[in-house]
């Protein structure tokens, strides 16, 4: 069979898995008796095998075995050692290394060097019961062996379905389910069953108890032990590996997994119907169609709901970014030899999947930062997210030592940056801000996580990029707060750019038809509203400076148009030049600017200056009288 | 060696016939309670690999009894004797570390399966 196409699948799912490990493995150095844990671990851990060994990636497979055993070892003494959980984070490092060999297409990495390190482990005897286990893969001659010698245990635990049937005339079935179910417990892992056991506990009958279960024993010796119970009739195995799947992810049963390429796709050709939307609205009003207004109408309704629906599909939890979050602060505490506990609330906020590519790297930044500058011995970094309204607002605090503003204003003047008078004039939170100033850094060491300077121009740049805001709140003892304030999604729209008023401005490309360079011979100045033919079609031109309200300018002796359409009518917009065209995030424009015709928003350019987006529809409305064919003949009328 | 059992019933009827049962079955029957109460004390006394429990008695409940003889000895073997439609007690019952039931009228075949079964 092909695997490759499965290899994406892998890649991502594998991701996935590893984020969670690193987040339990972090999690699990604070409790690390948590049960829960270990065996959430664990089963990430088998998760990762069992994919790894399907798709041949004999390495990726072996190391995750490897981790499984020793979680396994942890299972049964009931902890997680502080030796151990070391090495768990470097084996989960080293099968992060292993999957990115994977993802670039390199053959992985040789881990024996990590597979037969020797461990120092004799009290928990973790590793040191692996030993046996590793020679059985090695030798299938070795596992024979060992199976004699203990006939009810098999060399390898194995999860499947229990299905135990009971006999119609069943005295109290709950209970004996329950006893079963007990019976199942002590004899391995439980991961889940049905009726579940607060059904049983609540007293429902029932005639059969499913059991999906994962135990080293062998299924005829289990098979004895089950139908032993009284009313059991029936007992029977079922190797189901994808209910095993769809088991460890809750929501596995309702969700399917779609390419994001294809979301992006129908989030494109929702936002296209949505434009197509208006053209439609125009072109209908020329004729008076009975029905067909209010069918646009409706049409309109749903196509705006579908975008909504469409955009979505995109949210995905901050956890999704957050998840390397624990792990970082926890080396970095160590690295530092400072104690910081980290704390994520809000981590199923959903945003934008785009917003969250973007949002990854500044979050990292600010939390190196808050571990690097603001913690001084000890403390907590705290990331939450929350929404408000269509915004969603994510925060990372600590609770160090704070800055102070007065201290950043003199640093300011000290650099060079501002004036005594400039920086005197500066609110503290305005002052809070000068530390995103490119090349400003109040940090008086070089440290080597984060370095000077320690890139808060670029935290701005990004999180202003998608449309949204930074704010900081600190005081000196107070620690600090850096505020997120992001869009909940993200309209991405193509602009032509163009140059007018000796300024760049940017088209929606949805509002162009063509770009046209016209010699000034072929324009029609005669009349009050100049115009050129295309197509035997008398094409008005309005300059977008005069639709702007400034002054008409001179038309350059090779004139730059715009062809768009207003109401069905073909409309030239001449433009001072063509700049190009580009992606870009619109953010929606504030009060007052949102009152402005024909502004419809704004998106930031590369160098942090705003480029303005226009709408030419409102602004054509308000000159229509000018062009509209009809009055354009009655001028030229004698 | 035979199995040592201790049966707790308040009914004389009822001890007679499991004694019986388990006589016949050559196991060893080590004790009787008339309640939940004296339960507990004869179960330090003889310390039995088996405990067949009564759940309706008087002065102390067969779950009672269950739980005072479970708090002492968490590995203790307890089977629970019901009536029909006392559903709701055995589930307390297993609950709280019954190794299993038996339900009044019963068969004596039925009563050593389960004895066995728990006790192996």
């Amino acid at each position: 069979m092909d695997m490759s196409q499965y290899r994406e699948l892998f890649l991502s799912e594998a991701r996935e898995h590893l984020d969670k490990m690193n987040k339990l493995a972090v999690a699990l150095e604070q409790e690390p008796d948590d049960l829960e844990m270990i065996n959430a671990l664990f089963r990430e851990a088998h998760s990762i095998k069992g994919m790894a060994a399907t798709m041949g990636y004999e390495a990726t497979s072996r190391l995750a075995h490897h981790l499984e055993d020793a979680l396994d070892g942890c299972r049964q003494s009931g902890r997680l050692s502080e030796t151990l959980a070391d090495r768990l984070l470097e084996g989960i490092d080293l099968l992060e290394t292993l999957v990115e060999d994977i993802k670039a297409g390199n053959p992985e990495q040789d881990v024996s060097f990590f597979l037969e390190a020797p461990t120092d482990e004799t009290e928990d005897g973790e590793f040191a019961e692996l030993s046996p286990i590793q020679a059985a893969d090695e030798e299938p001659a070795a596992a024979g062996e060992a199976a004699e010698e203990t006939p009810a245990v098999s060399p390898e635990p194995e999860t499947f379905q229990v299905l135990m049937t009971l006999a119609k005339n069943a005295a109290m079935p709950a209970a004996r389910g329950l006893l079963l179910l007990r019976e199942l417990e002590n004899r391995g892992e439980v991961i889940a069953c049905d009726p579940d056991r607060e059904t049983m506990q609540a007293g429902f009958p029932l005639k059969q108890l499913k059991a999906w279960f994962r135990t080293a024993q062998k299924r005829d010796f289990l098979q004895e032990v089950l139908l032993a119970f009284p009313d059991v009739e029936q007992v029977d195995f079922i190797d189901d590996r994808r209910q095993e799947a769809a088991r460890s992810g809750e929501e596995a049963v309702r969700t399917v997994r779609i390419r994001t390429d294809l979301l992006d796709r129908f989030v494109n050709l929702a936002g296209e119907l949505l434009t197509q939307r208006h053209v439609l609205r125009a072109s209908s009003g020329k004729r008076d169609w009975p029905g067909v207004d209010a069918a646009l109408e409706e049409t309109g309704r749903l196509v705006g709901e579908l975008h909504h629906h469409v955009l979505r599909t995109r949210l995905m939890p901050l956890e999704s970014v957050a998840g390397r979050l624990p792990r970082i602060v926890r080396d970095l505490g160590r690295k530092t030899g400072k104690q910081v506990a980290f704390r994520l609330i809000g981590g199923e906020v959903g945003i934008d999947r785009v917003i969250l590519d973007q949002l990854a790297d500044p979050l990292v930044h600010l939390v190196r930062n808050a571990v690097d500058h603001g913690i001084a011995d000890s403390g907590e970094v705290m990331v939450s997210a929350r929404r408000e309204r269509d915004m969603v607002l994510v925060e990372v605090r600590d609770t160090g030592t704070g800055m102070d503003p007065e201290a950043l204003r003199q640093k300011a003047v000290e650099k060079g940056l501002l004036s005594a008078s400039q920086a005197a004039e500066l609110s503290d939170r305005e002052a809070l801000l000068l530390i995103c100033r490119p090349g400003f850094s109040t940090a008086d060491e070089v440290t080597e996580t984060s370095g000077r300077g320690v890139g808060m121009d670029v935290v701005k740049a990004a999180v202003e990029d998608l449309g949204g805001t930074l704010d900081i709140l600190s005081a000196p003892q107070a620690g600090t707060r850096f505020l997120l304030r992001l869009p909940l999604s993200i309209a991405i729209i193509k602009l032509i750019l163009v140059r007018c008023c000796g300024m760049p401005l940017a088209l929606p490309v949805t509002r162009v038809q063509r770009i046209i360079e016209l010699p000034r011979e072929q324009i029609h100045q005669e009349s009050e509203t100049p115009w050129f033919a295309l197509d035997e079609e008398r094409i008005p031109l309005v300059p977008l400076a005069e639709l702007l309200g400034q002054k008409r300018p001179a038309i350059e002796p090779v004139a730059c148009v715009v062809l768009t359409e207003w109401h069905g009518v073909q409309v030239g917009l001449l433009v001072g030049g063509f700049v190009g065209h580009r992606d870009a995030f619109v953010k929606p424009l504030g009060f007052p600017l949102d009152r402005t015709a024909g502004l419809s928003g704004a998106a930031i350019e590369g160098d942090g200056s705003v480029l303005f987006i226009v709408d030419p529809q409102p602004l054509l409305a308000e000159r229509s009288v000018d062009f509209l064919p009809h009055k354009m003949e009655e001028k030229d009328a004698p | 060696m035979s199995l040592r059992v201790m049966i707790v019933d308040d009914a004389l009827f009822m001890r007679n016939m499991l004694k019986d049962i388990f006589t016949r079955a050559g196991f060893e029957v080590v004790a009787e309670s008339e309640d939940g109460q004296a339960a507990l004390e004869d179960y330090r006394r003889v310390q039995p690999d088996l405990v067949t429990m009564d759940i309706v008695m008087p002065k102390r409940s067969g779950i009672e009894a269950l739980r005072d003889i479970i708090g002492e000895d968490p590995k203790a073997c307890v089977v629970m004797v019901s009536a029909l439609g006392q559903d709701s007690l055995v589930l307390e019952a297993v609950e709280s570390g019954a190794r299993d039931f038996i339900v009044k009228p019963f068969k004596e075949d039925n009563v050593l399966d389960v004895v066995r079964r728990v006790a192996s």
